[in-house]
């Protein structure tokens, strides 16, 4: 890999990284808050799996940031935000397309808090962004961390 | 190293990192004084209170000379869980009442710390449905001697001030005595109303 690309990469990694950690300190400081924002997209019924998810995904996120920051096992933790992002996009779409359903709102109108930790957005633009996200990850994953050991072959 | 075993690294790589992930999450929700608890319904059934806790539609009468406490029991709309709605109108009539100073009415504000400090209704106690070991004590005193209890939040989609609604009548206080202002204190504020600021003020005499 060429020095430019190895330092694109690591630049995406480290940016990425810091997002994960922000995002998710901002749902780990208000669980109650991001709980009832799992709630509504009403796929998770029982507590016990609802009270799961609010408390241990912002925990989570922030567990990966910090090896996409550090540059340790970078790949997996890219790969795990990746399926992730692919998660929490599918189910924002299906939510906005309920919306859309019951109230006629122009689709890119939509506007809801996703639980993503950015508060209320515009479904649109939040697909935007979570498809340059996916693409940072998926470069990641695909280029390894960035730094000395980019495109070496684990 | 092939690239299948490239990939099957990889994802050995990436299930020890989630599997570890997960744990590092409910180590940090246990420690977390904001942690929840993992085995709560916090957001209950959508029933209405038990038969044997709703009481009369119509509260008891009070010793004391009649006053809103007694006219503001609407036979009205129920919420999503059985609660007597209130309106504004009532609302602001219970807190003119004599009876608040009394504390023969009593408001809770069914929000979390920050969001109470920010603006409750003057003399409002705080019982948060989330932290509830926190201010049940002390509200549970006011509520049961209290003759009316409204309970709001923020309005519009918020069911806080059910869930602190159920919450009280599983403990005991009768489902008569509660009245939920469906517009919250964005439709209080909204009216113009006064809004006291700060800390929680459980007891304390309301601001005139």
């Amino acid at each position: 890999m060429k020095p430019i690309h190895r330092h694109v990469v690591a630049i995406a990694r480290v940016a990425l990284g810091a997002l994960f950690i922000y995002l998710g300190a901002v749902k780990a400081y208000d669980p109650v808050g991001f709980l009832k924002l799992v709630r509504q997209f009403d796929v998770l019924h029982a507590p016990s799996s609802l009270n799961f998810v609010a408390a241990v995904l912002p925990w989570f996120e922030i567990f990966c940031g910090v090896f996409l920051v550090v540059g340790i096992k970078a790949r997996a933790a890219a790969l795990l935000q990746l399926l992730l992002l692919i998660g929490f996009t599918v189910l924002v779409a299906l939510r906005a397309a309920a919306i859309y359903r019951a109230g006629g709102t122009p689709f890119c109108s939509i506007r809801f808090d996703c639980g993503c930790g950015t508060g209320e957005v515009l479904i649109c633009f939040k697909f935007v962004e979570n498809t340059a996200l996916m693409l940072l990850s998926a470069m990641v994953v695909v280029a390894g961390g960035g730094g000395a050991t980019a495109g070496k072959q684990p | 190293m092939s690239t299948r075993s490239a990939a099957m690294k990889l994802a050995r790589e990436s299930i020890v990192i989630a599997v570890a992930g997960v744990v590092c999450g409910l180590l940090a929700n246990w420690v977390s004084p904001r942690g929840l608890a993992l085995g709560r319904d916090y957001f209950g059934p959508l029933s209405p209170p038990a038969a044997g806790s709703r009481g009369s539609k119509s509260p008891a009468a009070p010793a004391a000379a009649p006053s809103a406490v007694q006219d503001a029991s609407p036979a009205g709309k129920r919420s999503k869980r059985g609660f007597t709605l209130a309106s504004h109108d009532q609302v602001a009539a219970l807190f003119r009442d004599p009876g608040r100073a009394e504390q023969r009415i009593v408001f809770i504000d069914a929000r979390d710390d920050a969001h109470y400090a920010a603006g409750h209704i003057p003399g409002a106690c705080q019982l948060d449905h989330y932290r509830l070991d926190r201010y049940i004590a002390d509200v549970l005193g006011a509520s049961q001697l209290a003759e009316r209890i409204v309970v709001y939040c923020n309005g519009g989609n918020c069911e806080d001030s059910e869930l602190a609604s159920q919450d009280l009548v599983a403990l005991g206080v009768p489902e008569s005595k509660l009245l939920i202002y469906a517009g919250g204190i964005t439709e209080w504020k909204q009216h113009g109303m006064p809004v006291e600021t700060g800390a929680r003020g459980i007891g304390k005499s309301p601001t005139p």
